[in-house]
């Protein structure tokens, strides 16, 4: 990777105009080398001002430093020169869906499909976001080729930006969490569940859910009122929480925040971040008081992080 | 300040460990009537909670969990603690950490109804 870098950078800067500006912030993305990745896209995009691919690569390069604003509004102006972009519209997709916005999420990566029917990136974030709205079947029957409809798999992650190769990247120091959230999607693709992380917990598949900080399930469950998984549509929601939480304690110097919790008309929520880059929901019935819920999560906080630290070893 | 919310935060103020009070408009975060230590940047404080409030709001949504009844989140230094009152108003509270937070969410309710 980093002779690729290398290279890539000895191109550009032999010939500033060229359009492998767009690789070589891709390379630095992947590195994890955000900053440098966004002073490269930027300046290869003033060069070139409708250029849709590094329209694209500047979304990846925001949303892998959690600011989605910036990331829609550069999948946005890549749309606006090619709309029928498919990781523009992924990466659209997946900013929609974050920002709570599953219909709009689900008009843009039809439109992916449409336009590219043999991409399964694009296929399996539709079937996700279909089945948080509740739709009855995660992928349609005419979304699937015929070839690949033995393979579709079923997961209940978040749509992943652009490809699992250009997913932003989780937060520094927090490898493990990333790593145990690609064995989670790979073991739902494989059987369609979770690592058992909670086994032996009350709720261990339906009301408890270890996400990263981008909004990624990676281990239990969630289940809706009307028995959908909800799992992933939380997991974006509450991934925002977390990132406010992180604001607000910052502001009011508060110190770091160690729990969220939320009493609500039909449940009680504790949310808790687990280690860097994971986070950690109990929902609980109303009916059980504040404080033991708290420590139920402190229990499950604890199981998450032993688990974390395994994957990590 | 009405003297019912006057009265109101003032209860919830003299709970050992808080360190202010206030009622916060919930759409805009503008401050509506606070009681407040010196130390406490209350336009701040109330901006930020009613943004977490709303983030809230909408991730419960999400989990099935229903309206928002009492919000509190823990941190190293310090306590925040948020109810949603009549009127599009929230009582927000800043506290000490090891604040008594079910006597803080028995004032914070009463306050709340006095905004009816």
């Amino acid at each position: 990777m980093s002779e690729d870098i290398r290279a890539l950078s000895a191109v550009l800067a032999a010939d500033p105009a060229s359009l492998v500006y767009v690789d070589l912030a891709e390379a630095l993305r992947r590195r994890g080398d955000l900053d440098q990745a966004l002073r490269v896209a930027n300046g290869g995009l003033a060069r070139h001002p409708e250029h849709a691919d590094g329209f694209d690569c500047l979304g990846r390069i925001h949303a892998g430093r959690d600011d989605l604003p910036r990331a829609r509004e550069a999948w946005g102006r890549a749309l606006a020169v090619a709309p029928d972009h498919l990781g523009a519209l992924r990466g659209m997709g997946f900013a929609l869906y974050r920002a709570g916005d599953a219909r709009g999420a689900l008009a843009v990566l039809e439109r992916a499909l449409a336009g590219h029917p043999a991409d399964d990136g694009a296929r399996r974030a539709l079937g996700t976001v279909r089945r948080a709205l509740g739709m009855e079947s995660a992928v349609r029957p005419a979304d699937r080729p015929v070839e690949q409809g033995a393979r579709v798999a079923v997961e209940t992650a978040v749509p992943a930006p652009p490809s699992p190769a250009v997913v932003p990247a989780t937060a520094p120091g927090a490898p493990s969490v990333a790593a145990a959230g690609a064995a989670a999607s790979a073991a739902a693709g494989a059987a369609a569940e979770l690592p058992p992380v909670f086994r032996g917990f009350e709720g261990a598949t339906a009301d408890i859910l270890l996400f990263d900080d981008r909004g990624l399930v990676v281990a239990g469950g969630l289940g809706g009122a009307d028995g959908v998984d909800v799992s992933a549509l939380a997991a974006a929601g509450l991934a925002g929480v977390s990132s406010e939480a992180g604001r607000t304690a910052q502001y009011l110097a508060l110190g770091a925040w160690t729990a969220i919790v939320a009493e609500a008309d039909r449940a009680n929520l504790v949310l808790a971040p687990v280690g860097p880059g994971a986070l950690l929901l109990v929902r609980r019935d109303r009916g059980v008081p504040v404080g033991l819920a708290l420590r139920m999560a402190e229990r499950a906080q604890a199981t998450a992080s032993a688990w974390l630290a395994r994957q990590d070893a | 300040m009405s003297p019912d919310l006057e009265r109101a935060l003032d209860r919830i103020s003299r709970v050992r460990g808080v360190r202010g009070s206030m009622y916060v408009a919930a759409d805009d975060g503008i401050v509506v009537a606070r009681l407040l230590m010196e130390t406490v940047n209350g336009k701040a404080v109330a901006a930020l909670a009613a943004s977490l409030a709303r983030k809230v709001e909408g991730a419960a949504a999400a989990t099935g969990a229903g309206r928002v009844r009492f919000l509190q989140m823990d941190a190293a230094d310090g306590t925040l603690l948020i109810a949603p009152a009549p009127r599009d108003l929230l009582v927000v509270t800043l506290a000490d950490p090891r604040v008594n937070v079910g006597l803080c969410r028995f004032e914070m309710m009463r306050a709340a109804e006095a905004a009816a």
